[in-house]
Order: structure tokens, then sequence, then C-alpha cells
């Protein structure tokens, strides 16, 4: 632009000089309007050019962040059922075919032949394969590469699930001049702008070149202006067709032509071009158009679906090949023929691409966030370590820990349990999910409502609510970290009682069914939830002791020191609960939860890594005790319920909460791979008839029996050793007898009686011999 | 010259762990395919007590024979004795994150053994693997809990115990806590 002024300032102030004194009064207005004019021209170039430039200079696009689900891993005993890796196929833009060409696959039953495009992980690449395997009995046999590297285990391409996109809702994916196949720009400017190479941003000739052609093909097939101009009409102007605007267009176009090469500019229209609309989302540039369209890298497309996106510049509603389909077609076919005409493609090649069908994946992959509660928790660990603005425009590449088929199962257990509770009462429900993998914490699935498509309050995180008795398993935990004074069998007593505080007040606390039995083993109160051994127990422990225990398994905010705290008026989110039950769940492992695995920039160099944390937070002997409270739980306890709907052969260990007037429906449990918790209630905060049993239960039994998973069966750890006992004598006793129970002791607190199954306590004499191989 | 011999043992503990895995298949977790309806894969297995040569005590009410035996009450809660075996694909990931750590690629290694931990989630050894990748980083407090880990799921198999312990002696000992290595290495000796 400096270069431009200069030059045109001299001449003028020249003639004005000479002319003013000979010519007459209107050549001197002439002169001046003329004057004026330049300068206003000049003024109005420089502006131009400051655009022109400070737009290309910059960044020249906000790429939106780009959000996926974690890759499937296929291999021999992977868990997956054939609905479930159909539909993962499909959400990563697979097409049913013949499962030979790249992003396609061939399903039969439970066979299912897949044709991978490769995908490069920051911890490696994998590269495109031919696999084969049958699903039986939700899992993966017979695993085999047919062609590509061969591997025991393979990751499919992670779905999208989402995006950060800026505010004007452009999407993009930037792609570089040398990596878009020569035929694709030369098929482009073939099409678009034959003159290309050689013009100056503006091509008079070629306009008329275009009327000529179009006159000979008896319709258009080329557009007058050349890709400089049309990239400056996306680029910088409105889309009125006034004289101005087309002046505008001229002058900004040799601007840009003077300061840029015509790769830079050839590369910035590949990327800006408008192919289509997603939603509210706008589909820019070439790099995206094939991801929408194709489910494939612009690198990988053949010439047909070359034509397809060159021919759909010219109207990208009007030839939307998803709906139109028909005029896309001719429009393909018409590019093709220029294609051949040019000799880019040989005949016989453009007659094979004549005869290829259009190839669109039938849903576009990239599609609006179709988890919006699972998004949110994402965007709160992602704004940690990134700025806002920098996730809507760096077009950063987000790896997420989100499970497809386990989401899909989470969302309908909520959506179905919930309308069936109601039934035909006025009463609306509300519920949370959270579901995570056990060992990892990491977060597969998140439902914030009943609605999974609702981008609202998202109650699965912003939820707090009193946890009623999900608090008992960490009072026990506590009481059972001193093995001297607490076992799994030491009587406790299920007697109501008042405490009386200093100022005078008085709390009773009540047993859910108004009852009182007297004593009872500590696994039996806990099984069935009784609330005055909690209290009494809690109390005699201590709350501080309670209250340090779910400190240490990662209750962050604050803990009331109440003794109501002992039943649960403790509020917290349901995200929250998963948190602290990891180390239950786990052997007093706390694992912090997480939703990213990894952060890379836009060509894919790593930027962040969450890895997998583990932190022993309490004796996994004690931990085992409560685990096995946690399973008797579901088989004979106020669980049991859930194997109306789970099988029999999942082994579960869980707890149900429930708070005043049912308020508050919670259920937290895990099997051998997943941990859930569910929640049940009103927004209101009103009361339901609902218990933790009727209420959260449901919906968390209904996901679990759609969920192909292990069973939970820990392994024993250190210093526990299982004996049969009669738990209501507190003694050790025959297998055969009844009431007798196998059940784990902390070495060295066991019973040291013994009871025959004819009632007799003996005490149990060790021999020093004995004693020497314990 | 310290993490160097620290780096040797964790090798050497680590395939001590992993032939020690290869020789028993160790216990296993029981799969149950959505709905349960595990009979068209497998005969399913009742919730199990998998404790030295008792029999499983449970019966699925399908099951239960006719004559009036003792029906127990309630399904015995399930554990086992050892962690589960590693898959063929756990197995063939941990080799890669071997190579990756041979050629110093350690952080990438990580991610391989992460990848391994997910499909493996109950073998000790993963968690064995993940210690030994941390000692490299030199992220000795991370190592230590993996190695911890491990430990939980090493159950009654004495090599997979042995060479946990072992390697929790070498870290405790690199990172200064004498006496905690000392019982490490005391446990260790004791299998």
């Amino acid at each position: 632009m400096k270069k431009s002024a200069p030059p045109r300032k001299s001449p003028k102030k020249n003639s004005r000089k000479g002319k003013s004194t000979r010519k007459p009064w209107f050549w001197r207005l002439f002169l001046r309007v003329f004057f004026i004019g330049v300068v206003l021209l000049a003024g109005w170039m420089v502006y131009l050019d400051a655009v022109v430039t400070s737009r290309f200079e910059g960044r020249r696009f906000e790429v939106p962040s780009r959000v996926y689900a974690r890759p499937l891993e296929l291999y021999d005993g992977a868990s997956v059922s054939s609905g479930a890796l159909q539909r993962e196929l499909e959400l990563s833009g697979y097409r049913a075919g013949d499962g030979s060409n790249a992003g396609t696959y061939r399903r039969s039953g439970g066979h299912f032949v897949i044709s991978t495009r490769g995908f490069l992980f920051t911890d490696g690449l994998e590269p495109r394969r031919r696999l084969s395997l049958t699903i039986y009995g939700d899992r993966v046999q017979d695993f085999r590469v047919l062609s590509g590297d061969s591997s025991p285990i393979v990751r499919l391409e992670p779905a999208q699930i989402g995006g950060i996109y800026p505010a004007h809702k452009e999407d993009r994916v930037l792609v570089q001049l040398e990596d878009v196949p020569v035929l694709f720009t030369d098929t482009l400017l073939a099409v678009e702008d034959r003159n290309f190479r050689d013009h100056y941003g503006i091509a008079p000739l070629s306009i008329g070149r275009a009327m000529l052609a179009n006159i000979r093909a008896g319709r258009i097939v080329q557009g007058g202006s050349t890709l400089t101009q049309q990239l400056v009409k996306n680029f910088f102007l409105t889309r009125d067709q006034t004289l101005l605007r087309k002046g505008n267009e001229a002058l900004m176009s040799v601007l840009l032509e003077l300061h840029y090469e015509k790769g830079d500019i050839l590369e910035t229209y590949l990327n800006e071009v408008y192919l289509g609309q997603a939603g509210t989302r706008a589909i820019h540039g070439f790099g995206l158009a094939s991801q929408f369209y194709f489910g494939e890298s612009i690198r990988e497309i053949d010439a047909h679906q070359v034509a397809l996106l060159v021919g759909m510049v010219k109207g990208p509603s009007y030839y939307n090949p998803r709906r139109h389909p028909k005029r896309a077609l001719s429009r393909r076919n018409l590019v093709i023929d220029v294609m051949a005409e040019t000799g880019l493609i040989g005949e016989e090649q453009a007659a094979r691409a004549r005869a290829q069908p259009l190839g669109v994946t039938d849903k576009a992959s990239y599609s609006e966030n179709r988890y919006p509660a699972y998004i949110d928790l994402v965007r709160r660990h992602l704004a940690r370590d990134y700025k806002q603005e920098d996730l809507q425009s760096e077009g950063l590449r987000i790896f997420t820990t989100l499970d497809p088929a386990i989401q899909h199962a989470a969302e309908f257990s909520v959506k179905d349990m919930l309308s069936r509770m109601e039934g035909g009462s006025d009463t609306v429900l509300e519920s949370a999910l959270v579901v995570t993998s056990r060992d990892s914490g990491e977060v597969l699935a998140l439902v914030g409502g009943r609605d999974p498509q609702y981008a609202g309050f998202n109650r699965a995180l912003d939820a707090r609510r009193p946890i009623g008795s999900l608090i008992k398993p960490f009072t026990y935990l506590t009481a059972l970290q001193q093995p001297e004074r607490y076992t799994l069998i030491s009587p406790v007593e299920d007697k109501g009682f008042s405490l009386v505080f200093d100022d005078g007040r008085r709390w009773e606390p009540k047993n859910y069914d108004g009852e009182e039995r007297g004593l009872v083993p500590l696994h039996e109160a806990l099984s069935r939830s009784y609330n005055f051994p909690a209290v009494r127990v809690g109390l005699d422990v201590g709350i501080d002791a309670v209250k340090s225990t779910l400190q240490s398994f990662g209750v962050t905010s604050g803990i009331s020191e109440y003794p109501s705290m002992l039943l649960g008026s403790v509020a917290m989110t349901p995200v929250t609960v998963a948190q602290i039950y990891q180390g239950l769940a786990t052997s007093g492992f706390n694992t912090p939860l997480r939703t990213i695995r990894q952060v890379t920039d836009a060509e894919g160099k790593a930027l962040s890594r969450y890895s997998l944390k583990v932190d022993q937070v309490a004796d996994p002997a004690a931990v085992h005790l409560v685990q096995y409270v946690m399973q008797e739980t579901m088989q004979e306890g106020t669980g049991r319920s859930a194997y109306r709907t789970v099988p029999r052969e999942l082994s579960l260990a869980g707890k149900t909460g429930t708070t005043d007037d049912g308020r508050d429906s919670w259920f937290a449990g895990f099997s051998g791979d997943l941990l859930a918790v569910s929640w049940v209630g009103r927004d209101d905060n009103g009361p339901t008839s609902l218990t933790g049993a009727t209420g959260a239960l449901p919906v968390w039994s209904r996901f679990m029996s759609q969920v192909p998973q292990h069973g939970f069966s820990p392994v024993v750890p250190d210093g526990v050793e299982y004996h049969w006992v009669n738990p209501a004598e507190g003694a050790l006793t025959d297998e055969h007898c009844e009431n007798a129970r196998l059940v784990p002791f902390i070495t060295g607190s066991e019973p040291d009686v013994e009871v025959s199954c004819g009632g007799n306590i003996e005490r149990r004499i060790r021999g020093w011999f004995e004693g020497l191989f314990q | 010259m310290k993490a160097n011999t620290l780096r040797y043992a964790g090798v050497m503990t680590l395939a001590l762990a992993m032939a020690g895995c290869a020789s028993g298949p160790g216990g296993g977790s029981i799969y149950v395919p959505a709905g349960g309806s595990s009979s068209r894969d497998e005969a399913p297995e009742p919730p199990q007590t998998s404790d030295r040569g008792e029999e499983p005590r449970v019966e699925r009410k399908s099951e239960q024979p006719e004559e009036p035996v003792r029906e127990p009450e309630y399904s015995s809660p399930s554990y086992q004795d050892e962690g589960d075996a590693l898959s063929p694909a756990a197995r063939s990931l941990i080799q890669r994150a071997d190579s990756l750590m041979a050629a110093g690629d350690t952080q990438v290694a990580v991610a391989q053994l992460e990848r391994a931990q997910r499909i493996a989630p109950r073998s000790a050894q993963v968690y064995f693997k993940l210690s030994e990748a941390y000692v490299a980083l030199d992220q000795l407090g991370s190592a230590e809990q993996f190695t911890l880990k491990g430990l939980s799921l090493a159950g009654s198999d004495s090599s997979l115990q042995r060479a946990g312990w072992l390697l929790l002696a070498d870290i405790r000992r690199a990172r200064g806590n004498v006496a905690g290595a000392d019982q490490a290495e005391a446990r260790a000796g004791a299998l």
C-alpha cells in the first residue's frame, strides 16, 4: 500500500499548479473534482489494501476445535455387540458397502469386514487396513487383518462427537496446497478459472471466453469471475450485487494479486469456499467438505468425488448431494466431462467415474454436538489449561474418553425408566447418570437430564444434593480400618436413640422402615442400610475420621460436622460421588476422573496429555471388606431388585441412598469394568415416593443390563483371609453348618471361638506349630 | 549410575513377572453379554469363590436340583485369588511399549501401556510395566503408586508378588525411603 500511494500524489500536485491559470473555470472544476476523486480513490485503495493485507497476514481462519470420542479398539475378546459396532461405524462416517473401499464395511449377521481409513494418533499411525471379525456373545472373535499391517489389535478412527466453534459458526478443516491432489486443483481451475495462473486478479478476456463456452455448451459451465474475485467476494464482501461491490471486488482482487503468490491465493480459496450447511454450522473449505460429504480426507478421494466437490462450488445448496442427488449427479458428470476434455483424465477413467454413485455418507460425520452434557464436562476440564478463544480458533483436536455405545445405553436407560416411574402422575422427575471405567477413572458416559439433547442445566455436574446412605460405606470403611475393634461380624446396635446438643436441640434419627432390630452383625447393618448402627459406629470412630476418609477419597468441598452427616446430609454432585466411589471400586486407589486423554494441535502434535494416575488412599484389605458388603447389598440387601433386570451371572456391588421424603434417590455401584452413579429427583427439590431402590436403582440396573461387561470379582488383597463363620454367634464354624457364611477378615481379626453345627462354642486353641505356618 | 541400576532391576523383575504370567492361567473375571444370555457364548459360570479347592457353592436358580438340599439364601459375594491373565492383544501392546522404551521414546510407550491398561485393567503386569516406564521418566512417585496398584492385583501369584515387591524396594530406595525399601525386600524374600 505504501508503494501505490506516493506516485499518485505527485502528478496531481503538478497538474493543479500548471492548469489552474490557463484553463476555463469548468476545467478547473473538473480537475478539482477529478483530484478529489483521485485522492478519495487513493484513500479508498489504501483502506482496501489494509483490509486485504491484514486479513491475509494475520491468522486468516478461525478453526474450531474438534472433539473426538475414544477410538474403538478391536481385538480378539474385545467387548462390543454387533449393534454397537455398527453404530460406531456409522458415527465415524463409514458406509455400508463392499468392505473393500476405505471407509466402508460389510456386515452379515455377526460377521463384519471393515476397511479402515487409517488415522494418525500421536502415539503412532494406524494405517489403512481391511479387517475381518465375528461378534459372538457380544465379543470379538476370529479377528484378522486381511490386508495392511498385521496386528492383533487395531484402533478405528475416532468418531467426532462435537466441536468448539467460533461465534460465527464457520467450520473448516484447514488444508495446505501440497496436501490437495493435483487433480483436484487442476479440475477446480479448469472449471472455475482457466487463466488463474496468468491473470492479475481480473480477466476481462476470460469473461468473454466463459460466455463463449457457456453458449457452446448450451448452459452455464463456466463463471466469469476469477478465483481471486470469488475469494474476495467470500472473504471481504457481502453478497449484494451492486456496482460498488463489483468495483471493490475488482480493486481488491488486483491488490491481492499484487501482494501475494498465486499459491497463497489458491490455498486460501480452498479453505474459504462455502460448501454447505449443517444446522447452524457453515461448512467452509474443501478439507471439511470432503470429510462432511464423504467421511474422507481430501487426500484420499477419487476422481468422481473430486468432480462432485468442484461442481458444488457453483451452488452448494442447489447441488447438495444429500438433498438433491439427481442435480448433484448431473453437475458432477458435467465436471467429469470437463476433466476429460482438458485431458486431466483419460476417457476410460472418465467413463468409470461417471459410472460411480455419488458416494456420500448417509449422515454427516461432522455434526453438531450430540452429547452436550458430556462436552460440558470436557469444556470444564479444558478450561483448566486452555483459553476459550484458543479453543474456538486454533483447530485443536481433543481426544476424549466418551464411549458412544455406553453413552447410548445411559441415555436410553434414563429416558426409559423415568417415563415408566412417572406413569400417569403429575410429578416431573429428573435424573443424572455418570459412568466411568472402574480402573482408569475415564468418564465413559454422562447424562445431565432426561433430555440428552438439551444443553441446559447439567445435573450430573451441577446438582448438589444430599447423598443419604451413600455415605455409609465410608463410615464403615473408617471403622474396618481398625481391625482390632471392628470386623464384618462385629455386633452393632440397631436401636433408636436421641442426641442432645449443647444448645438443647435434639436429634433423633429413624430407620427407614421404623423398625429396631437390636444387635446385628456389621455386614448386615450396612447391606440393609440400617440407620442406627451407621450413626453409632460413625460416632464411635469419630465424625472427624469419617470426614477425613471422605476427603482422602476426593471430596474437596466442605463437609458438615454435625452427626446428621453420618446419614448423608452432605451434599455432592453425581460426578463427585462417582469420584469418591472410584476408590471403593478399586482397592482403595483414588483415580482422578478424566474426560480427556490428549489435546493436540491441528497438525497432530501433542499439546497436553492427561495420563492415568492412581493414588492409594486406603488400606486395600479394609476396602475389600466393604466391597464384600456392597456385593451382599446387591444379593440380599437394599440393591437386590437389580437382579430383576440384570443377569444373575453379573456380580455387582453397590449402595442405595435416599434422603428425607424421597427428595433424592441415589444409587452408586460397580461391576468389574464399570462404575455408575445415578440420581433421580425433582428439580424443585420436592418430595417423591421414591427410595434409592425404586428410583435410581432401576435406572442403574437398566443401564447395567444393556452393557456387556465383566462381573465384579476382586482379587483378595494381602492380609485378608476368608473364614466360615456364624455371624450371629461371632464364631468360626463349619462350612456345612446352618447360618455358615464365608466372610473375609483382616488377618488376625477373625474370631478365636468356634461354634459347631450343634451350637457348642469352643475356644479355638492354636497349636504353636499351627501358628508357625500361618 | 543409580538410575541405571534401578532401571536394570526394573526390567529384570518385569521379565520375571511376564514369565510368571505366561506360566499360569491366572484368575479371570466372568464376562457377561448384554441381557445376560451368556449361554450362547459359553457355559455361564455362577459367581464363584475360587478359594483353594473349594467348590463354587452357588447354583443358578434354574439349575437347582430337585432334592431338598439346603438352598443358600444368598449368593456369595465373589472374589478371586489372582488378577486376570493378559490377553494376546494386551501383551502385544506391552511388547510395543517395550521397544518404544528401548528406543528412549518413553512418553509414547506410556500411551501404549495405557491402551493395554484399558483392555486389561485387572492384570498386575500392566501396572508393573507402567511403573517401569515412570521410573524411566524419573517420576518415582507415580512409579511407586503403579507398583502398589499392581501388587493389589497380584493375589496369590507368588512370582508376580515377588516381582512387585522387588520393584517397590528399588523405587523406594531410589526415593530415599530406606526403611520402606527394606520392608518391601523382606516381603519379597518371604515369598
